[in-house]
């Protein structure tokens, strides 16, 4: 069956860098984030929620994605479609660890009587979609994918796929994490995955690992001719993605970026497209010596380097928002096309003398005639992702 | 239709507390459960999934027993002679919950620096999929679907679709879950739905809720082209799959019903079947009050009063969370093979306020011609989902 093309029509975002679209763009552009984590700061739930109590019987990460839901619908008003045609698919890492470390403790010190009711459907991982799905009835399939850091990406590309084969009319795609609780942060750093000096320096010589972040990113999708007969904006367009597994290592990508090649190329004939039409990579770039210097050599694999796509990494100021960065990393790549501009990869310094020569967007941003760009993501256990991303029309 | 290729069954492994292996997991649907649902697995051997204790120390309960089951799966579907980056695996859980609670109790004892640097690995709900690719050195699309308690059904559904779309040409697809520690018990208790008597008593009178179980059910999903080309066993079709989303409340289904049904009625639509086509219904029969009288109004209303035989099998296996549905449709297919329905344990008096649908009872396990099977399920969340199954024509 011919497949339909996917518009995306509204985004919303959560970011250490930036709360809302505006400050998330502002905050792409730099300074680098400080600290041992990158956390969203000044964000308050109530206002996305009926009520205060409702807001409460929800886990941060369910906030965070219900945050960025609601602003994702605003800004393209809610379609009138039948409710079972719309569907939600909303990723995450870990989903409600924070309310899941608590409750240990309550029922720990205080007994079985102190422990939330609420606990169960707070930590589950499904629990934002849930949310998300209730916010906006939204009544057709609602889903989560969990694959670690490329949860994001593939519910993203699994969202749209509800479109493609005719089963949604739209879908609110994307993911969100919140684990910055004192025993995931010690389990990243005692994994060594984290870097020791705080510092998230994407394709830099210095690189030393990753600094953890959190939030929401969150896209409306809708069939292409439904939102051009409602007359919506359309923001950009979802051309194709691809998921494939490394099988290879727990932490650690096979040498050579041959999974993230192979993910990549995937994805391209996913979307029908020649590596010569795309100009812009928006990389997963954690910021770690094997990812970055794997995922350079894939680019270089895949793209050539005469013309080479410019390259960029958001995670010098979002931090590696785990599941929550693919889609955060999405909605910038749409938000790139708006604006014709790529975001600096902010932290970068010196280019690693290892690696192969990319076109490193880095120091300031460079103006750009939107074109279709790729988005990367790779998990912890050798999930890859890639997500191909085209301009809207008009 | 789930798109333009058939989708087959050709490989099943369970792990369960109505008993581990497909022989005695039989034994345990149309006879007694090897252990109590409560107990969970109880003499699952963890150690033996791994080359070394140090592999084991590293894992989580609930990856050792995906491994189980994806050994016995993959033994029985045989050779699939295929580029690996032709295979995926969707394999659905909560994640290691068990090493996390752990690692907790270390961190606040012992100090942060003695958190394993495994407690992310393990506790990540990725953990068990990504384990199994690594040893069958699976390359293909590679992911964990959650929507809690009807994880497993929808991911039979979403891997039925990778392979009919031609993303993949086998994926290995179900789920898994080993949530019985003194943490996760006690919440599913805190939500009201949990029995206070231990017994899952599905659509009986005497029912007060579910039990927290354990176990994983994993399928070899292949494309009929290629099952029949390498002249593979099989067990029966994927016919059909439809989920949809209460948007009620968070734990309560819709007593109305109206959207779960609306699961069903995709997923007949699906399968290109009538609601009359459908011989047997697996349940979701959790033995809570508002699940079992929604779904027993949903069956009679979709069905009629000349129903399918209803088998609702947690009184056997125990909720096991996101490995439910998976067991399930496992039992679904081995009653294609054996002819026999599995007996609904526990299950004695319907519960007089429903109306009369044919619950298979506890020890009256029946004979049957195979035909096209309902699995649904219905989840923390509102998620409601459907796959019809049928034997292969």
């Amino acid at each position: 069956m011919p497949r339909r093309r996917v518009a995306v029509t509204g985004l919303g975002v959560v970011a250490p860098c930036g709360i809302g679209l505006d400050e998330f763009w502002k905050g792409l552009q730099g300074p680098a984030t400080n600290g041992e984590t990158f956390s969203v700061r000044g964000f308050d739930a109530e206002p996305f929620f009926d009520n205060p109590k409702d807001a409460r019987r929800t886990d941060l990460y369910t906030q965070y994605a219900v945050a960025a839901a609601k602003m994702a619908i605003e800004q393209a008003g809610r379609p009138d479609y039948d409710p079972l045609r719309c569907g939600v698919w909303i990723g995450t890492g870990i989903g409600g660890i924070s309310t899941y470390e608590s409750q240990i403790r309550a029922l720990r010190d205080q007994g079985p009587r102190r422990v939330s009711p609420f606990m169960i459907p707070m930590l589950m991982n499904n629990a934002a979609a849930a949310t998300v799905a209730m916010a906006h009835r939204f009544q057709g399939p609602s889903d989560s994918t969990c694959t670690a850091c490329a949860a994001g990406t593939h519910s993203v590309a699994n969202g749209a796929r509800l479109i493609q084969d005719d089963r949604c009319d739209a879908v609110l795609a994307g993911s969100s994490e919140a684990a910055l609780t004192p025993v995931c942060i010690a389990a990243f750093r005692n994994m060594t995955a984290l870097s020791p000096q705080d510092r998230s320096v994407p394709f830099d010589r210095n690189r030393d690992g990753f600094v953890m972040g959190e939030g929401a990113g969150v896209l409306l999708l809708e069939a292409w001719d439904l939102a051009v007969q409602r007359g919506a904006r359309i923001l950009g367009e979802i051309l194709g993605g691809a998921s494939t597994a490394d099988a290879h290592h727990i932490t650690a990508p096979l040498p050579g970026g041959a999974g993230a090649v192979n993910c990549m190329e995937s994805a391209l004939e996913d979307a029908g497209l020649p590596p010569g039409e795309i100009t812009y990579v928006n990389a997963h770039g954690t910021s770690t010596p094997l990812n970055d210097q794997a995922e350079a050599e894939a680019v270089v694999k895949v793209f050539g380097t005469d013309p080479a796509p410019a390259v960029t990494s958001i995670k010098g100021v979002t931090g590696h928002g785990l599941g929550a960065a693919g889609s955060i990393e999405a909605v910038s790549v749409v938000l790139s096309m708006l604006h014709g501009q790529i975001p600096p990869t902010v932290g970068f310094s010196e280019p690693d003398p290892d690696m192969p020569s990319i076109d490193l967007v880095h120091a300031e941003p460079r103006d750009w005639r939107p074109a279709p760009a790729i988005s990367n993501s790779f998990g912890f256990g050798g999930h890859n992702g890639t997500l191909v991303i085209g301009p809207g029309e008009g | 239709m789930l798109g333009d290729r058939r989708v087959v069954a050709t490989g099943l492994g369970v792990v369960s507390p109505a008993g581990s292996g497909l022989d005695a997991f039989w034994q345990g649907m149309v006879g007694e459960p090897a252990h109590e649902p409560k107990d969970g697995v109880a003499d699952f051997d963890a150690g033996a999934q791994y080359d070394s204790p140090k592999e084991l120390r590293r894992s989580d309960r609930v990856i050792a027993l995906g491994l189980a089951a994806a050994a016995e799966a993959l033994d029985d579907a045989g050779e699939l002679g295929l580029d690996p980056r032709r295979i995926g695996i969707v394999f659905t859980t909560g994640g290691g919950v068990g090493t996390f609670r752990e690692n907790v109790f270390v961190h606040d004892e012992k100090g942060a620096r003695r958190v394993s640097p495994f407690a992310i690995p393990s506790y990540m709900p990725n953990g068990a999929a990504a384990q199994i690719s690594m040893r069958y050195g699976l390359q293909g699309p590679c992911e964990c679907h959650g929507t809690a308690c009807s994880s497993g059904t929808n991911a039979l559904g979403n891997a039925a679709r990778l392979i009919a779309a031609g993303r993949c040409e086998v994926v290995l697809a179900g789920g898994g879950e080993a949530p019985i520690n003194e943490a996760v018990v006690t919440g599913f208790d805190r939500t009201g739905g949990a029995s206070e008597q231990g017994l899952c008593r599905p659509f009986d009178v005497d029912r007060d809720g579910f039990v927290v179980s354990e176990g994983a059910g994993l399928l070899v999903l292949e494309s009929l082209e290629h099952a029949l080309e390498r002249g593979a066993r099989i067990y029966g079709e994927i016919l059909g799959h439809g989920c949809t989303t209460d948007a009620h409340h968070i734990t309560t289904p819709d007593p109305d019903g109206t959207i779960a049904k609306g699961a069903l009625q995709v997923a007949l639509a699906d399968a290109g079947l009538r609601p009359g086509d459908i011989r047997c219904y697996s349940a979701h029969g959790t033995g809570t009050e508002f699940n079992d009288s929604m779904e027993a109004n949903l069956v009679a209303e979709i069905f009629g009063t000349d129903g399918p035989a209803v088998c609702a099998l947690k009184g056997s296996i125990g909720h096991a969370i996101d490995g439910s549905g998976a067991v399930e449709a496992i039992a679904v297919l081995l009653s294609f093979v054996k002819q026999t329905l599995p007996a609904s344990k526990n299950h004695r008096t319907l519960d007089p306020s429903f109306p009369p649908i044919d619950v298979v009872p506890d020890g009256k396990s029946r004979k049957w011609t195979p035909a096209p099977t309902v699995s649904a399920n219905f989840a923390f969340g509102g998620h409601n989902s459907a796959l019809v199954l049928a034997p292969y024509e």
